[in-house]
């Protein structure tokens, strides 16, 4: 599931190195929101930015491969976030900045279990 | 022989004892600045007022210096180069600039020069001893070693993104004196300095959680004048992690898939 929602503030997952190098604008629309839903297939914890690979049917019954990118491992680790944060088969709800191509590409702002749980804690929260 | 082995085990572990007991007399933390700082939250001046410690370091800063708006996570958009007259031929060059080539196997891991790292948003760890004080970047692992026995900059010495630093303390300001950097980008949007790039740098602590850096730095080749930050750091608990960068990242987002990839 795919929804698009314009950016009202809010607390921003990667809003610290968001503009750093490796810059978001190359490739996402840094000033919008959206939130996509899927089965995790793949998920590198690694410097400069974490990759998570899921799956997504599309209300159509389209199979999407996507692919979501997170701000620096660095930062996340201090937010609770690690390896094993995801596995291969998890089922997931993110938050975050679409592709400016339009492809199935995305910079993770937040991101939710099936449950509604939140992984790590946000920016600007406690950190 | 078996009293020979007890005897060579106390010895070794005297010795060792006697090597900690050593390397903790030579590193001192003499200064209060020693420890693991993060970038505070919120914006650094020019984009709100100074506190006194700030004023007081920005006092010291060259005058007619620009103060640049961009420390921390704040970048200046393509051909915006916060009001400093960068030379007209690299202006042109940055027309062609590709961010996205950042992301490529080759550029992904390559650390930006230590002007471009120490404002931007990752932690930083300083250790403070007698001849040495070493900061450690948590971006890219970078490790810088100022030299607080030396007073000049060796000739030979091979430039890096870290270069020769040599530092000395004037009352509670640790001032810093960096060359030798391999030219490097300063705002992240195409531009760089030259390798004749010179630094000067000043760390003071306003209170015992709070670190004010400021940089100022001067290249004829690349911008006219001085240009300089102001950076605040907030004390933390903790230590720098590996940066450990996986060149291969930006092949996931090269082969991502949807409308018009395939």
């Amino acid at each position: 599931m795919i929804l698009r929602f314009g950016l009202l503030g809010g607390l921003i997952l990667g809003a610290g190195a968001a503009l750093a190098h490796h810059s978001a604008p190359v490739f996402y629309k840094v000033d919008e929101r959206i939130t996509v839903s899927g089965t995790v297939t793949e998920f590198r914890f690694n410097n400069p930015h974490a990759i998570l690979k899921f799956d997504v049917v599309a209300a159509n019954g389209e199979k999407q491969q996507w692919t979501a990118e997170t701000t620096s491992p660095s930062i996340l680790r201090r937010r609770g976030w690690s390896q094993a944060s995801f596995a291969s088969g998890d089922k997931v709800k993110l938050e975050g900045m679409p592709s400016q191509d339009g492809s199935y590409l995305m910079r993770i702002t937040r991101a939710f279990r099936e449950d509604g749980t939140e992984i790590g804690i946000p920016a600007g929260t406690s950190n | 022989m078996r009293t020979l082995k007890v005897v060579t085990a106390l010895a070794a572990c005297a010795a060792a004892l006697t090597g900690a007991a050593s390397l903790r007399a030579q590193s001192p933390q003499q200064h209060g600045i020693a420890g693991f700082w993060s970038m505070a939250p919120g914006p650094t001046p020019p984009r709100r007022a100074a506190t006194p410690t700030e004023a007081a370091l920005i006092a010291q800063i060259r005058e007619g210096a620009v103060l640049l708006a961009d420390a921390g996570a704040t970048e200046f958009p393509p051909g915006d180069y916060g009001g400093l007259n960068v030379r007209a031929s690299l202006r042109e060059a940055a027309k062609s600039y590709e961010p996205e080539n950042q992301t490529d196997v080759s550029l992904t891991c390559r650390p930006p020069g230590v002007i471009y790292s120490m404002q931007g948003p990752f932690p930083i760890e300083i250790f403070e001893g007698r001849d040495l004080v070493v900061i450690k970047l948590e971006y890219f692992d970078l490790v810088r070693i100022i030299f607080m026995n030396e007073t000049a900059h060796p000739d030979s010495w091979p430039h890096s993104q870290t270069g020769h630093s040599i530092g000395h303390w004037d009352g509670d300001t640790l001032i810093v004196d960096t060359a030798a950097l391999l030219p490097g980008t300063l705002f992240n949007n195409g531009v760089e300095y030259t390798e004749n790039v010179h630094l000067l740098e000043r760390f003071r602590l306003a209170d015992a959680n709070t670190l004010i850096v400021t940089q100022q730095f001067e290249d004829a080749g690349s911008f006219e004048g001085s240009a300089a930050r102001i950076m605040s750091f907030r004390r933390g608990n903790d230590h720098v992690y590996p940066y450990d960068c996986d060149p291969t990242y930006g092949l996931d987002i090269e082969s991502r898939q949807g409308p018009g990839r395939e």
